[in-house]
Order: structure tokens, then sequence, then C-alpha cells
């Protein structure tokens, strides 16, 4: 298991324990002596991860990715405006403003992204705001409740069903104490805890308890043994700190880009440097070109189209249940190639419930479904009649009042699961419990207990003609039978010979393959005649009887996938994305969970069933045949990371069951060795390790601890996996549009890019201006830029692969090369046809306007000659180039609707 | 966790030569020489029909243009005035009277200027009748109006050949842009004034600063080809005590004399010219 070196409190006596931690334990620590512990120690609390300043996350969003591209552009411009200040030329404050303009599209998108990041933080911090723990601790030998977290090494603690364990402690008492351990190790199953030392592994000896685990049922006393970051819950917290953050994959995608575009505006930019050169113009003209080429390149509007758009979506999953944390995570979602879940939550309801009967010799299923208000299995024999009263009846479960009008499923119930499923099983089938209760008065009551392993309760009867008591029983099914000398059979009590004890054992052993928790029923109806009205039960010298008892029937349960899972898992397969189950549970009923959620699909088999199958020892089966695995963690444990990676390759449908948040780790790591981007959901403490290392963690919004909310880059708001189908639509959909975005976006980048380059070799007056092009950019653009974030998503976008990292680009070489030589050359000659038309129609024919570069822009010349013999002054000719900035402009805007308008018919054309 | 272990130079060398040329499949750059081919064919063929694309809408659009007037004239609706000689750099003159060096480059532009108002240039013209708008909508062939050389007076370089530079005097011709269809009413003229009054004398010939209107309105390159736009020197004669080594001018054109404002092409300004003196 882990390897933390716990000490070995488990195996002190009483009373070494007390020399050890100078304590008492009658009397508790003093109080003097507990504030000094307190001191040294510090409080019994988890450390919160260290929160990023306000100002960092602020300052993060500034940099990175896209910024990085337009600091440089802001930079490069006011080198470009200082150079030309200092030359005397007019044109010089454009620059000066470009990068101002470039400058605040930094600052105000890095504000709105920090703005959008807060929010959600915000709705995570209101799901944690929880009622701080009380517990209660014997100090100066009087008993007191005080806040866990002053709780120090040493304490006497009480601990009753209900609570949650305030540290990790060492029993010293226990009355028929069980814990739920599943927040440190995921298993459901609660488990027994005693004063005995059982193991030599601390983990796994039954006399201690730890700290965030939930005590079920019973009592117990302990000493404090641990607090805070040094519980074991606590170490597991502070691994996942130790693992670093992996960059989303967009975030790669965006610095691909990055350097695409870099690559670009350099090349082109270097390449018109030379033909300047050697054309002879002033080195420091040419310097100015070379720069304002690469600021050109310079998608100015897409950082905030690209930061708008993944808001946009990221507000959009939120309304469907998935809150993303970082902007960036909402693409994440789209390229996962494997999902490993959780199970207990995640796939499960988190409840117990009734899914199988058996009686009359046959197995019937129950409906388990999240919302279910009847039971539609045949209940017209007497034989359920009975046994449905054994479950009404020996159970001590109850509703907690005044819920009458809130549906049976979302009842509060005080009992332990299984109870309680039996409880709201009755309830369905029967109607109100509580009264059948009532009429059935209890008279006696054995509680369950480890030894006995049954319950047994004895009632007066609701028919009033019939004045026997009856005795009920249930409890572990072998136990039970063994206690039976008739079974029911139609209403009939039947002798139970080995043929009846033969389907008996068949039934057991089939409902327990399915994982389930399998409870065997009996009853006896005491004789009048020895037992009249008056007699007087005694539970501890058992005066009545408890064998020769009549078997009515089993019950099994399980806590049942969510009604939406098994679609989801099939909707995940069609996607192209594996999903692995990891949990700590036992492996058979993770195998049975997967089953029936698809995870292993019907007709897959593992190993192990092709041994069962084929009769054959598990050393023979060829193991390539078999697609699917249940890896136990104890196998994993013994496993070398090319074993793992071979599981991982050759077996399409995998479950990890009864592994430690540690293996979590190393199978996350396992998926990410074979190229995969991994998703992984969890809840618990002890998954935060593991959601971190992920690619995309996803915890859990209504189970989940706070750790593993914190490790998370996103929360599902309704713990439902099905939420997470929607999120990887929505994380294809916006890769996609994204995709649109920046081809659309580049496209015009050449349109406005061409006119300085034909300026400069040309010499003709200069088409667009960078006031222009901002206007472009950052006015008319947008808008249609944030509106391909609304495109609907193609029909077969859940039944793609997911894209490889590696080959599918968000901007790709066929993307660049047909925004930029395509269309946006395109482009280029449609707006040169505008620019030339104007100048053409005020006099100065594109033959006139060649090479006139130096005269067009001389101050002093101000009867510049058109084609018609016209004299033009400095300011007409300028104002003139400005109708050519408009034209050219207008062209570029309507070419850009054209081509957007184009889009919606070509929908592929990306592909 | 991506560990990335560095390549050795060695081997990232040798496949940035199988980048370039793989001799296995032939490929260069990636590409194999028929692929390169076709792609090269694509982009001869795309790139082609832009340009022709391009040209056949440039000839659309062009023969919508008429030879003779282009089609909007809204951005010249007033003239500008422009000066000859014009200095190469701003407009600053810089010349001492002593040294005819100084001097000697305006003295030939402006004489080169003049070449086309000779006499001998101007037989196709005709004289017209001053002081009213020589009007020939209705005429095929324009007719242009003959400019004299002598109205220029002591400007027109027959008298002095250095136009008044030697004797510090200097001469600058103005003139008003050439604009289609401009048809000042009124009484155009052309008036300079200094910023220091005093410190120059200005002199206009012809006297005023006239322009006759007969000289409007201009036809165009095509129909109008002998057209010579009017001049107005403007002859200063700096005042020997002023002490200031610069004296700016600047000339305004206007269609009324002062008071009377109401043509809409009132004024134009122009050139403000700077005289360096030694």
């Amino acid at each position: 298991f882990l390897s933390f070196g716990i000490q070995d409190d488990h195996r002190l006596s009483t009373s070494q324990l007390e020399e050890k931690y100078g304590t008492s334990i009658d009397k508790g620590l003093s109080s003097t002596r507990a504030a000094e512990i307190l001191a040294r120690d510090g409080p019994n609390a988890l450390t919160p991860p260290k929160a990023t300043p306000e100002i960092v996350k602020f300052l993060k969003q500034m940099v990175g990715g896209f910024s990085i591209l337009l600091w440089i552009g802001a930079v490069f411009s006011w080198i470009s405006f200082g150079i030309q200040l200092a030359q005397g030329a007019e044109s010089a404050f454009d620059n000066l403003y470009l990068g101002v303009v470039l400058a605040v599209v930094v600052i105000l998108t890095g504000i709105f992204a920090y703005y959008q990041e807060a929010k959600s933080t915000n709705i995570m911090a209101s799901f944690s705001k929880m009622i701080p723990q009380q517990a209660l601790v014997i100090r100066d030998a009087e008993k007191k409740e005080m806040p866990a977290d002053q709780l120090v090494v040493g304490d006497i603690v009480e601990i009753k069903g209900g609570d949650r364990i305030p540290a990790d402690i060492r029993l010293i008492a226990a009355q028929g104490c069980k814990v739920d351990n599943s927040s440190l190790t995921g298993e459901s199953e609660p488990q027994s805890r005693s004063c005995d030392f059982t193991h030599e592994n601390p983990l796994e000896t039954r006399n201690i308890a730890f700290y965030s685990t939930t005590c079920v049922e019973g009592t117990a006393t302990g000493i404090v043994i641990n607090t805070g970051d040094r519980t074991i819950i606590g170490r597991i917290a502070s691994l996942a700190s130790g693992v670093g953050n992996e960059k989303t994959p967009i975030a790669i995608e965006i610095e691909h880009f990055v350097y695409l575009v870099a690559g670009v505006a350099i090349s082109i930019g270097v390449l018109f440097f030379i033909i300047s050169v050697s054309m002879r113009y002033k080195i420091l003209d040419s310097i100015i070109f070379l720069i304002g080429i690469i600021v050109a390149n310079v998608p100015e509007g897409l950082l905030a189209t690209v930061t708008v758009s993944l808001s946009l979506t990221a507000k959009r999953m939120a309304k469907k249940n998935c809150l993303v944390k970082n902007l960036e995570a909402v693409e994440t979602l789209g390229s996962t190639s494997i999902i490993c879940s959780d199970k207990t939550g995640t796939l499960t309801q988190n409840r117990m419930t009734v899914a199988h009967l058996w009686f009359d010799n046959q197995i019937y299923s129950a409906d388990t479904s999240e919302d279910q208000t009847t039971q539609p299995f045949d209940q017209s024999s007497p034989s359920w009649t009975a046994l449905s009263k054994i479950v009404t009846l020996c159970n001590r479960a109850e509703f907690r009042p005044g819920q009458e009008n809130l549906p049976i499923m979302k009842r509060v119930v005080v009992g332990d699961a299984s109870e309680t499923a039996l409880l709201k099983f009755a309830e369905v089938v029967l109607g109100d419990v509580m009264n059948i209760r009532a009429r059935n008065k209890k008279v006696a009551e054995i509680p369950f207990n480890s030894t006995n392993k049954f319950q047994l309760s004895i009632h007066e009867t609701d028919d009033p003609n019939d004045k026997r008591f009856l005795l009920v029983m249930k409890g572990a099914p072998e136990r039970i039978l063994e206690r039976c000398s008739t079974i029911m059979i139609n209403g009939k009590e039947e002798p139970l010979d080995s043929e009846k004890a033969e389907a008996f054992q068949t039934a057991y052993m089939e409902l327990g393959g399915l994982g389930e928790r399998v409870l065997g029923f009996c009853h006896l109806y005491l004789p009048e005649n020895d037992f009249p009205d008056t007699y007087t039960f005694d539970t501890d010298s058992m005066n009545f009887p408890t064998s020769n008892l009549c078997f009515v029937g089993l019950l099994s349960m399980i806590d049942p996938p969510r009604s939406t899972v098994p679609d989801a898992v099939s909707k995940c397969r069609s996607a192209g994305i594996k999903v692995i189950m990891v949990t700590g549970d036992h492996p058979i009923t993770a195998k049975a969970i997967a089953k029936s959620v698809g995870i292993i699909s019907a007709t897959s088999e593992t190993v192990e069933d092709i041994a069962k199958r084929l009769n054959i020892p598990v050393e023979q089966v060829n193991r390539q045949e078999a697609t699917a695995a249940v890896v136990n963690g104890m196998e994993l444990k013994d496993m070398s990371l090319q074993e793992l990676d071979e599981i991982l390759c050759n077996h399409s449908e995998i479950v990890f069951a009864r592994t430690s948040p540690q293996q979590k780790l190393i199978i996350v790591e396992g998926c990410q060795r074979q190229g995969a981007v991994v998703a992984v959901t969890g809840d618990g403490v002890n998954d935060s390790p593991a959601l971190k290392k992920a690619d995309i963690g996803i915890a859990m919004g209504i189970a989940g601890s706070d750790a593993a909310k914190n490790a998370a880059d996103m929360v599902l708001l309704d713990d439902n996996f099905a939420s997470i189908v929607t999120g990887v639509e929505e994380g294809r959909l916006i890769f996609d549009n994204l995709k649109k975005t920046i081809a659309y976006t580049l496209t015009k980048n050449i349109a406005e890019l061409c006119p300085f380059l034909i300026y400069i070799i040309a010499s003709i007056p200069m088409p667009i201006g960078t006031i222009t092009i901002l206007f472009i950019d950052l006015g008319t653009d947008i808008i249609p830029s944030v509106a391909l974030a609304y495109e609907k998503a193609e029909s077969d976008i859940m039944n793609r692969r997911p894209r490889n990292k590696k080959k599918d680009r968000l901007v790709n070489e066929q993307l660049a090369i047909y925004s930029y030589l395509q269309i946006g050359i395109m482009q280029s000659v449609g707006a040169f046809v505008t620019y030339f038309t104007v100048y053409a129609e005020q006099g100065f024919l594109p033959s006139t306007l060649l090479g006139v570069r130096v005269d067009w822009e001389n101050n002093a010349i101000n009867d510049f000659e058109d084609s018609y013999g016209q004299q033009w002054t400095k300011y007409q000719r300028t104002y003139l180039q400005w109708t050519g900035y408009t034209a050219f402009f207008v062209s570029i805007t309507i070419q850009q609707v054209l081509y957007l308008t184009g889009s919606w018919w070509d929908k592929n054309m990306y592909y | 966790m991506s560990k990335e272990t560095k390549k050795p130079f060695r081997q990232s060398v040798a496949e940035w030569r199988q980048f370039v040329y793989n001799p296995n499949s032939g490929e260069f750059l990636g590409r194999t020489a028929k692929s390169w081919g076709l792609i090269l064919l694509f982009y001869l063929v795309f790139y082609g029909f832009l340009a022709a694309l391009f040209t056949f809408t440039m000839w659309v659009m062009l023969q919508t243009l008429s030879n003779d007037i282009p089609k909007y004239r809204d951005r010249i609706s007033s003239p500008g005035l422009m000066i000859s000689p014009k200095p190469d750099t701003a407009l600053e003159f810089y010349f001492n009277k002593s040294d005819a060096q100084s001097y000697a480059e305006y003295v030939s532009t402006l004489r080169k200027f003049l070449e086309t108002y000779d006499d001998s240039k101007q037989s196709q013209n005709i004289n017209c009748t001053p002081g009213k708008v020589f009007d020939q909508n209705d005429v095929a062939v324009k007719k242009a109006c003959r400019f004299n050389l002598s109205e220029l007076g002591q400007c027109s370089g027959k008298e002095d050949k250095t136009f008044g530079y030697s004797k510090g005097t200097p001469c600058v011709l103005v003139k008003m842009n050439r604009i289609i269809g401009l048809k000042p009413e009124g009484e155009p003229y052309i008036q300079c004034t200094s910023k220091e009054p005093g410190a120059v004398e200005i002199n206009y010939f012809p006297s005023g600063g006239l322009i006759d209107l007969m000289y409007f309105p201009y036809y165009g390159k095509t129909l109008h080809a002998h057209y010579l736009q009017p001049l107005v020197a403007v002859q200063l004669a700096i005042n020997s005590n002023s002490t200031n080594e610069e004296i700016a001018i600047e000339c305004n054109f206007s269609a009324f004399k002062p008071g009377v404002r109401t043509s809409k092409y009132e004024t134009a300004s122009c050139c403000r010219c700077c005289f360096k003196l030694p």
C-alpha cells in the first residue's frame, strides 16, 4: 500500500500508549498540556493548498500564448515609433497608437479572462463552506464538545455512528464500530473497527481509524495519534501538491499557432527587408518596413476572440453542470482519449439499493433506477408476502420525520446502508412501513453483530385472530440457512433437502458473482402454546428458538449504476474515448458495475473468463484474445511499467480494482505514456494527486472533497458521469469553432499585409492604414469571429475519434496555406480592385500610381499631376489616400462577410 | 510529463538531411517531385486565374471611365497654389545675391519652366477676350489662350536674366493648380503677405496679382493639350534695413476682392515660402 512510515502505535498496549503520549485514558490531557501541544503541532486541519496570489493569477493572464505575440507586436510598434519620430516622419504616431492598442487589448482580455476564472472560483468557494466539525473530547477528566481543529496528539476522543473521525485515532474501546473508508481507499463497504491489533500494516489493522473517514455505526473511544497534515489523508493530500500541472492541449496548440504566425511574420519580414534594401531603400526605412510587416502579421483580435469563445463555452458547460475552473480546460475534455473514472458516486448512485430477490427458487430483478416509484417484479406469490414482512420488520432503519412529501428515494434515513436500502425498497413496494411496524409491535430484538452475523426481532402480528408471535431474522445467507430446516416455496413450508440447498447455493453464488451484497431472510411463527401473549422474551438468555426456522428468500443489494451512465459510456465509446474504471472497491463488484454500465461490453471477456469457459488454467489463455481486463491493486503493485503499458495497450476495456491513490497516479501516468489525453474523475482526497496529474481532473461537486475540487480543473455540479459527455461534446465543438475562427482571422491578415508589401515593392500610395486595420481586427471582425463560437456542432462530432495530439493541430499547414495563400490572396486581389477603382475614378489611373511613393508623400509637392492633367496638393492627395483606405477597408469587410456566409455552406472545408 | 530527451546533434542533422532530400522515396522537402509539380501547377493555374480575373475586372472598370475627364472631382474642389522655382527640400529659399552659385539653380529652374510659355511654343494659342470665362463646351477642339510672358514684367526673365536674384529682389512664380472644369467667379487674384510687415515689399505681375478669367475652365490633358495655366509673378524687394535673416511669405488665392465673399472657390492658401537671407 502506501509507503508512508506511520508509527507503530497499533502494536502498543493501552498503557504504553498512555505513556507515549503523556495522557490518561480516563482523564485525558490537561488543558494546559493540550494548549502546549497545540502550539507545537498547530491546529488539526489540512493546510489548504498554497493559493496563488490574486495579482500573480492576474498577471498570468497577461502573458503566455497569444498575449506574448501581442506584447512583442506592441514593443516593435513602439520601437518603430521611436525611429520614425527621430526621423521626423509624419505618420509616426500611428505606430504609437498601434502599440497602445495592442497593449490595451492584452490588458483588457487579461482582465476579462481573470474575471471569468474568478467567477468560477467563487462558485467553487460557495461549495466548500462547511459547518466546522465538532469532536467529543475528554480533557481535565471532563467530556467536552470542542471544534475538531483544536484536537492534539494524546487527546482521548469518543466517536459514535454518523460522526466524521476527527483525526487519526488508535482505538482503545469499541462497540460494534464500523467505519466507511471510502474517502481514503475508495472502498464503499463499511469496515468494522475494534481495539485489537490485527495486521502488521497500520492501514489494514482494525484498531486505527483515520481522519476524514466516517463512523457508520457503533461507538468507540480512542487516542489521537496524528493530527492535521501528519494524518494519512493529510499526507495523501500533500502528494497532490508535489504533482506538476500539465500544459493544457489548447495551450500547446496556441503556442504552436504563435510559432507558426511568428515564423510567417519573420520570414516575410526578412524577405522584404532584403528586397527593400536591394531596392535602395534606406536601411532605417527597411527596418521600419520589417517591423511593420511583423506587426501586421499579429492577429490583434484573435486573443480577445479566443478568450470570449472559451468563456462562452465555459458558460454553456456550466449550464450543463460542468463548471470549468480554468478557461483552457474547456477544450481539454474535447481532446480526451481516455477517461479514468472513479466508480462510487460517479458511475454509481452511491447508495445501496435492492437489485435482486430470490424466492420460490427464482431470481427476480428489482428496479434500481434513481426515481423508482413501483417495483415491476411478480408480487403475487405468498412467499413474497412473507419475505416482505421480514424485510419490513427485521430492520432498524427509520425515515427522519417530516419528509412525507419527498420522493422515497430522496428521503433521509437513519441507519446503515443495507438497512436503508431495505427500508426504501419496502416503502416503495408496500407503502407506509412505519405504520406496518406499528401494527406489528416489536417485543424483542437482537441487533446485528459480527459474531452472530444475523439480526433478529420478534413481533406481535397484525392479524387479530393470530395470537402467535412472529420471529424474523436476516443475515449472512449461509448463517441463516444453517438455522433453517424448512424452506418456503409458493407460500408452503417444505423440508430443506439437499436439492433445495443446492438451488440456494446456486442462487447465492450467482448473486454474489454479480458483485452484490446478499442477505438471507427467514422467519418462524412461535407456537401459541409455548409462547403466550404474556411471555417475556430475554435476548441475553435467548429463551426462544433460533434454529429450525423457515427460510424464505434472499435479497441482494448493490450500489447501482446511475441510469444515465450506460448511455454516456456508449457515447464515449463511439466518440473513440476509452473509459477505464479505477476503484478501490472489490474486483467482483467493480467488474459487475463495469459490465452493467458497458465499460466491459457484454461480449468481451477477461483472461479469467476465457479460462473459465475453456476450463483451462489462466496461464494457458492467449492474452491477446481477451479484450477486457480486471486488474487488482495487488497485481498492479508487482507490475513493471512495461507490463502496465502492455495492459493499457492490449485491452480496450479495463477495470482497476482495489487501487491505492498512488496506483491511480501510476495508471494515469501510464495512460499519458501512451500519448493519450487523460481525464480523471474523482471525489475523495485520495484522488487529488491523480486529478492533478491528469490532463483534466474532474471533481464531483456534491460528493467531492475540497482537496479534490482544488486539484481538479473541472467540477461536475451534479456528480453525473453523463455530464462529462456533454463536456466532451462542447470541448470538441470549441476546438472546431476555434479552427474556424482562426481560419477566418488569418484570412484577412494577408489582405491587410499585402497592401504594405505592394506599397514597398511597387511604390504605390499606401492602400490601407494602421488605424483602419485596427478597425477591422478589433471592430468589424470581432463580432463575426465570436459568432463562430456559437456554431452548432457537426452531426458527426461525437462519432469521430478524439483528435491526435500530434497530428490534428488547431492550426495546421493546410489551414494556414488555405487562409494565407488561397483565400487571403483572393481577398487581396479583390481589395486591390476597389483600391484602384477609387483612384482611377478620381483621376489616377493604375499606370500613374506605380512608383509614385516618394513624390506622393512629399509634403513640398503641391502640384502632383494625375492622369488627366489635374494637379493635387499634398492635403488633397492625403484625403484621397484616406478614401482609398476606406475602400480597402470596406472591401475586406465585405469579403469577410461573404467568406463567413460561404463557410456555412461548406462545412467541411476546415478538415 | 513529456520527458523529451535531447536528440544527439548528428542525428537531428541526419533527420534534416533526410527531410530535405530523401533518397529512398525521392522526396524533396517531404514531397515527391510529382507532388511538388502538382502543387506548383495548382498555384500556377490558381494565381493565373486570379491574375486574369484581376486584369479583366480592371479592364472593365477602366472601360467605364472617360478618357477626357475623371469620373469624380470631389476630392479637389478647390485649387491649390504652387510656386516655381521649388526648392528640393521644403519650401525654403536660401541665397546670397553676391554669390551667383547660390541661386543658379533657382534661375535655371525658372528659365526651364518659362520655356513652355515662350512665344514660339504658343503659336497655336489664340488671344482670348480678357475678363471673361472662355467657355468652349460646345467646341470639339478646345483652344488654349495665349499667356504673354511680358505680363510678368520684371520677372519674365527677359530684362533680368537672373530674375532679380542678383539684385536681392527675387522673383517667384505662383501658379494655380489645374482642375478640370473650374470656373472662378469675380476677379481672382493672388495675394502674398509677410509675417513681418515692412520687412519686405511685394510686387505683383500682372499688377495686383490678378488672374484673368479667360484662362478658365480647363478641359483636361487630352482635350486641352496646349493649355497654359496663368501665372502670377511675385517679386520681393527686401528692405535693406530689415534685421531679419529669415522672411516668411504666405500666398493666398482669392476669387474676390476682400469684402465680397460669396464664391465657393473662396480662398486657397498655399505654400508658405521662406526666404533665408545671408
